[in-house]
């Protein structure tokens, strides 16, 4: 599979937390203007190599590149100004916080405070959770719409490139359903979506691009729906290993 | 009743002083998860430089507050940028309290070296006289410490509701990560949250030192105080720690005027050991905990 417009590229990525390298020389891009769904069982390095992505964490070797420019190693903050958001797996809104508090903050790096009233009252109109909740305190939300305030917050800063890690944990297949309508909404706005999931159907079912991850190495790459319907990648998550197959990667 | 009224009157007056220096402890607690133990060493140095300000410059104990709580708030970020900043996340809490403990330890050396172990207290007119009021006569160093607490927790207040840097603030108090993913720098936040936390100190410290009599030692029972309060309140609920201090400082009067003094301290713990069988996470501490 060739990329040919790249927003993402990983090359030879090594990282971890200080006890061994979780990712063990990654590489892979992600299609400008597609949605990349990274999928792979419990320990795979999926979150890892999202926030080696993000400057969480700051890769020992290999390169990460966004729109040509390496990243890799800069601070959260400068990562974010070049245009990359993470949604991450774990609920991130701030509890005590209002909706509208929350959704602000999105936008913290903007000192424009017309820039961001703008943004917030187009994001309003996309997301009518966010108003109609707007004065409640995020953490009395259920799981789902705080998924989608997530989403909301993310879109402050007009990203180019959206990070979600399992946007589906925990919810429900109707607000699943939702929340996926939302990332495609995202993505026909112009947006560049990686994707980690371990609802790995789903997620590969709405991507354009997938890749498995298992033991910290890229094991396939192809089509989401080269992905979806490679004979092994069922094993995999049986507890298998997929062995690497001509023609996918 | 004129008793019990006097005991209440007693203890908000002196426990609006402890809610500002337990906000301050429990402030730090709640945007770094570390525990200060120097906290009550730090309010023992507020009292000896509006003392050396008041003695050897002249300058009033409250005007002093313009220098000495800028000192104390740089101070703060010093031990936060030189110290605190290099604990690892593991074991943080309990490695905050050795690193904090050590440094607790060395500054009380320093003011037990500069200025002897001799007892000190701080004077000025207000110190000494008293004004009457509803049939009460309240020392005005009571009264006036109370305006100034309950003036920098309404900053304190404001400073976290409505700026933008309290702003963020709360939000790397309720989730670091996230608040990194949203590019608040959180080492800059938690440097300024500890320097606002030890800044309180000064003020603490000048009133402290103008209603009792201090030295270098009577750090132990102020860090003791604290932490009771801080932990009644909630760790990390600044709404608590204010809650707390009046409440144990009104028992703590009431008892002490009923009963007697000594029984006052003893009920204070005591107070604490009954809150925390009912309720584990303080009064007020029911999100503090959660986010720990």
């Amino acid at each position: 599979m060739t990329i040919t417009d790249p927003i993402l590229s990983l090359d030879g990525v090594c990282a971890g937390y200080g006890g061994g390298d979780v990712l063990q020389g990654v590489s892979f891009e992600v299609n400008r203007g597609g949605i990349t769904c990274i999928v792979g069982p419990n320990g795979a390095g999926k979150s890892t190599l999202l926030a080696a992505v993000t400057g969480l964490i700051k890769p020992r070797v290999g390169s990460i590149k966004f729109n040509g420019e390496t990243i890799s190693g800069l601070s959260p903050r400068a990562v974010l100004s070049k245009g990359v958001v993470l949604v991450p797996q774990n609920h991130s809104l701030f509890p005590d916080m209002t909706v509208r508090e929350n959704v602000e903050l999105g936008a913290y790096t903007i000192k424009d405070r017309q820039v961001v009233k703008d943004r917030r009252d187009k994001i309003e109109e996309m997301f009518p959770v966010v108003r109609s909740k707007a004065k409640d305190k995020a953490g009395s939300l259920s799981g789902g719409q705080q998924r989608l305030v997530e989403f909301a917050r993310c879109l402050m800063l007009d990203p180019s490139l959206v990070i979600l890690d399992e946007p589906s944990m925990g919810l429900d297949p109707k607000t699943l359903h939702v929340v996926f309508q939302t990332m495609r909404a995202m993505n026909a706005d112009g947006r560049s979506i990686l994707l980690v999931e371990q609802n790995a159907k789903a997620g590969l079912k709405a991507s354009s691009h997938g890749v498995v991850l298992e033991n910290g190495r890229v094991r396939l790459l192809g089509t989401g729906r080269e992905v979806l319907e490679h004979p092994e990648i069922a094993t995999l998550y049986l507890g298998g290993s997929v062995e690497a197959a001509g023609g996918v990667r | 009743m004129s008793n019990f009224l006097r005991a209440v009157i007693d203890g908000v007056l002196t426990g609006s002083v402890y809610a500002l220096m337990a906000a301050g402890l429990t402030l730090i607690f709640g945007v770094m998860e570390v525990i200060n133990i120097a906290q009550g060493i730090l309010v023992v140095l507020g009292a000896y430089l509006s003392y050396v300000l008041s003695v050897h410059l002249g300058i009033d104990l409250f005007a002093g507050l313009i220098i000495t709580i800028p000192v104390m708030f740089v101070l703060g970020v010093g031990i936060q940028w030189g110290l605190m900043r290099r604990l690892g996340e593991r074991e943080k809490v309990s490695m905050s309290i050795l690193v904090t403990y050590a440094v607790a330890i060395i500054l009380e050396g320093v003011l037990d070296l500069i200025f002897g172990p001799g007892y000190l207290q701080l004077t000025a007119w207000y110190v000494n006289q008293s004004i009457h009021v509803f049939g009460f006569y309240l020392p005005y160093i009571y009264v006036f410490g109370f305006i100034l607490a309950v003036g920098l927790l309404g900053s304190l207040y404001f400073i976290l509701y409505r700026t933008e840097f309290g702003r963020s603030l709360r939000a790397s108090q309720q989730n670091k990560t996230a608040a990194r993913l949203i590019g608040i720098d959180v080492n800059r936040v938690a440097a300024i949250t500890f320097g606002i936390g030890v800044a309180v100190t000064a003020a603490g410290g000048m009133v402290f030192g103008a209603t009792t009599a201090f030295n270098s030692n009577s750090s132990a029972d102020l860090i003791s105080r604290l932490l009771t309060i801080v932990i009644l309140g909630g760790m990390g609920s600044i709404g608590g720690a204010m809650g707390a201090s009046v409440l144990m400082l009104v028992i703590e009067a009431i008892v002490s005027t009923y009963w007697s003094p000594t029984w006052a301290t003893l009920v204070f713990y005591m107070v604490l050991v009954l809150v925390l069988v009912v309720r584990p996470a303080g009064l007020f501490g029911q999100k503090a905990v959660r986010a720990q």
